[in-house]
């Protein structure tokens, strides 16, 4: 594993974190502000009409109780959309409770005498409430607020998983990767902006205390209470800024696997080489038609995909074996419904690839995926979960080939390789563009019935951005055809087993290929 | 003058009633007290002057006009009350808490400012020192003047005061009792003053109105209640503490 000092990897991520950072306070502002909004009215509402009370508390608790990945999921499939107003929206709704039930508590329980006091001296239920209640309240709604926008923080690394950044994006990143550094370096600033968010809002809530704030004060003490009251502001300021200061000119996403980081930083950094573009990379989200939402909805810009799985998982059409024809028809296709254009493949096919061992292979004499057929029912098959679902995997597989393994078993795609190489699977499913496909000594058998359609790499890009920057065009034009599979297979080697960094795995690629300048 | 003609509250649909039948004049300038012990009504009542609570029948007419027929935001405000447990405003400084019925009323911050500043010193506070205190920084004494303040804010004629010193130690109960007293003087304000002590009652009243489970037992100026009680309980209401006092009075002679 290539070791870097903390230091440079620190330096290396300083802008990056800047912007998750900015990011990530903004989705916790937004989301705890407009929980505020909702929240303190909607206990308000409950405490004054009585039949709505138990409604409202028992709908805000239930929603607390939703896991916040399946929340974040189910919103992304209710409003077809990925990036921050989804992740937003759960935000809000994870907020809510502890300020709505703060709200409804700290006025139920201001003292009766005060109350009737305030109803005696002849204050209408709008003055009790503005004049009375609410100022009593403040305290325990501040905490309440403290206690939401806290959460936001810690739940808002989760809203990295559908696009919305923040630093949850290093954490994703790290997980796909599996690189402790990168975990860390999202997970600690979070941790950190936490402590930072409480602070300041307990701080501003202890300079709002009405009772304090009225005890005779010198100048002095004002002045200080001025400053602590403006501290959430500043936080929110500073996250601002830092996220326009960062603010990209161009989006690039990726899916999450090693093959689409490799990509992704392939373009990212050719076009920052080239332009004087500011880049974003929000990598790693989770998979296929979350990226194609993302890039119609214009959250990225482009990112690379594949004309196999666009066909099938996006458009829902039927596989054609020739590459140029699915390539023109993907082309076409996009041009009218999706206002986006695809440019030249990168050259590399990452199809499927029916592998067995080598030796096995010699020792039967494999060549084909048709040979295996009078052994089918002895072998034992490892799929990844995808590839045993997708009709373009196993069960369109069986069709076309007329015959079935006698064990089939889901495998991740990290460990598939292991077992095919330790014996305990004998045919996987293996990308073709895999490194481990040669690292591991396995062989892909031909395709003879040509049931996999092509699955060539390619940018896929928004035509608005093209029209913006058009010589975004050019740049992504340079790195057409310039892999192939046993090139691909070299570089996601690196990344996968010799645990490489991507981006200098690329880096490294580019310079060699003389695409971008020392 | 507040008037109430066969006034009866019942807080569960007239099986039991807090009040029955109640016939009561309070007329101009003077103080009665509604004198009984607890659970007689008298607190029942003096809430249905101001509509804090609402008789289930008979009527009440402040000035000859009938309360019922009155929006109860502005007869609250037009009637200034001291409250049994003081009941100022936690988080508002001792003049925001004197200022707020003109506030309500709209007057404009600098008149109802030195309105808080004269009630200051009326109730022997400086202003300068107490108007930016909390309540909680004052003792339980200057608390209630503070109430009593409010109370007179915006200039009430009547005032209704709810056992108003009924927490107080003994001495400042006694000198609370003779600053309300000459303020009385000065202000000739209408005061309905709830109390179950006997002696306040006789020190402060012009008339007592005596209260035994929710009837009235006898209404009059106190000479006259003293020398023929109505009722065999309003007999013995005035002989216990004569009593007391005769049994303790070897110790005070000392």
């Amino acid at each position: 594993m290539n070791d870097p000092s903390w230091a440079a990897f620190l330096a290396d991520h300083a802008g990056e974190l800047l912007l998750r950072t900015g990011q990530h306070v903004v989705l916790t502002a937004v989301s705890t502000g407009l929980a505020i909004g909702l929240g303190m009215p909607m206990g308000i509402l409950a405490f004054r009409v009585r039949w709505i009370r138990a409604p409202i508390v028992g709908v805000v608790g239930i929603l607390q109780t939703i896991p916040s990945l399946a929340m974040l999921v189910l919103l992304l499939a209710l409003l077809g959309k990925i990036g921050t107003v989804p992740a937003v929206i759960a935000l809000t709704l994870y907020a809510l409770l502890p300020i709505v039930r703060n709200t409804l508590t700290s006025m139920e329980e201001v003292s009766s005498e005060v109350l009737e006091a305030a109803r005696g001296i002849g204050m209408t239920h709008w003055q009790q409430l503005s004049m009375v209640r609410l100022p009593l309240a403040l305290p325990v709604i501040i905490a309440g607020i403290r206690t939401a926008a806290v959460v936001c923080v810690g739940i808002a690394t989760l809203s990295a998983f559908i696009g919305a950044g923040g630093l949850g994006q290093f954490i994703n990143r790290g997980l796909a990767l599996n690189n402790t550094r990168l975990i860390l370096l999202g997970a600690i600033p979070a941790a950190l902006l936490a402590l930072l968010v409480d602070f300041a809002i307990g701080a501003a809530g202890w300079a709002l205390d009405p009772r304090k704030k009225a005890k005779r004060q010198s100048r002095q003490d004002t002045t200080i209470r001025a400053a602590v009251i403006c501290l959430p502001f500043v936080l929110l300021v500073g996250g601002l800024g830092a996220y326009f200061e960062t603010r990209p000119d161009v989006v690039i996403g990726s899916k999450n696997f090693t093959e689409q980081l490799i990509l992704g930083h392939m373009m990212a950094q050719v076009i920052e080489d080239q332009t004087d573009l500011k880049v974003e990379r929000r990598f790693c989200l989770a998979g296929t038609m979350i990226c194609h939402g993302a890039l119609v909805n214009g959250e990225i810009d482009l990112y690379a995909e594949y004309t196999g799985t666009a066909l099938k998982t996006v458009l829902g059409r039927e596989g054609s074996a020739d590459p140029d024809e699915v390539y023109q028809l993907v082309s076409q296709e996009y041009a009218r419904d999706y206002d986006a254009r695809w440019l030249t493949p990168f050259g590399m096919n990452n199809t499927y690839a029916i592998t067995v061992r080598a030796k096995d292979a010699k020792e039967h004499g494999w060549k084909t995926i048709s040979d295996l057929a009078p052994f089918a029912e002895e072998l034992r098959a490892g799929f990844t979960a995808e590839f045993a679902e997708r009709p373009d995997g196993y069960p369109g597989l069986r069709k076309a080939y007329g015959f079935e393994f006698g064990n089939a078993k889901d495998l991740d795609p990290g460990l598939m390789y292991k077992a095919i190489a330790g014996g305990e699977v004998d045919v996987i499913a293996a990308f073709a563009t895999d490194g481990r496909i040669a690292a591991y000594n396995l062989m892909p058998l031909v395709d003879d019935r040509k049931f996999f359609p092509p699955y060539y790499a390619a940018p896929v890009v928004r035509n608005q951005i093209l029209t913006e920057y058009p010589e975004l065009r050019e740049v992504l034009l340079s790195l057409g055809e310039i892999l192939d599979d046993a090139t691909m297979q070299q570089l996601n080697f690196a990344v996968d087993h010799e645990k490489r960094n991507p981006a200098e795995v690329v880096r490294e690629f580019l310079l060699s290929r003389k695409l971008i300048a020392p | 003058m507040i008037t109430l003609s066969q006034v009866s509250k019942s807080f569960d649909g007239g099986t039991t009633f807090a009040v029955r039948d109640l016939f009561l004049e309070i007329k101009d300038g003077e103080t009665l007290v509604l004198l009984g012990s607890s659970g007689c009504g008298k607190t029942t009542t003096l809430k249905m002057i101001n509509r804090l609570l609402e008789p289930s029948s008979g009527k009440i007419e402040v000035d000859g006009r009938d309360i019922l027929a009155q929006n109860p935001i502005e007869l609250r405000r037009s009637i200034g009350y001291v409250f049994q447990g003081i009941g100022l405003f936690p988080h508002m400084t001792v003049g925001q808490n004197i200022e707020i019925v003109p506030r309500l009323l709209g007057w404009p911050p600098r008149e109802r400012r030195a309105r808080a500043q004269d009630l200051l010193g009326l109730i022997g506070l400086s202003p300068g020192e107490y108007a930016g205190r909390l309540p909680e920084e004052l003792s339980g004494g200057q608390q209630q003047r503070v109430g009593v303040a409010r109370a007179l804010a915006a200039d009430p004629a009547y005032l209704l005061m709810d056992e108003p010193f009924g927490a107080l130690d003994a001495l400042t109960r006694d000198t609370l009792q003779q600053e309300l007293l000459s303020m009385k003087k000065v202000l000739g304000k209408t005061i309905v003053f709830v109390t179950h002590d006997i002696f306040e009652a006789l020190t402060l009243g012009d008339r007592i109105a005596v209260l035994h489970e929710g009837e009235l037992q006898q209404v009059g100026e106190k000479e006259e209640i003293l020398r023929v009680p109505a009722t065999p309980f309003v007999r013995e209401l005035f002989e216990k503490p004569a009593k007391q006092l005769a049994a303790f009075g070897g110790f005070f002679d000392e």
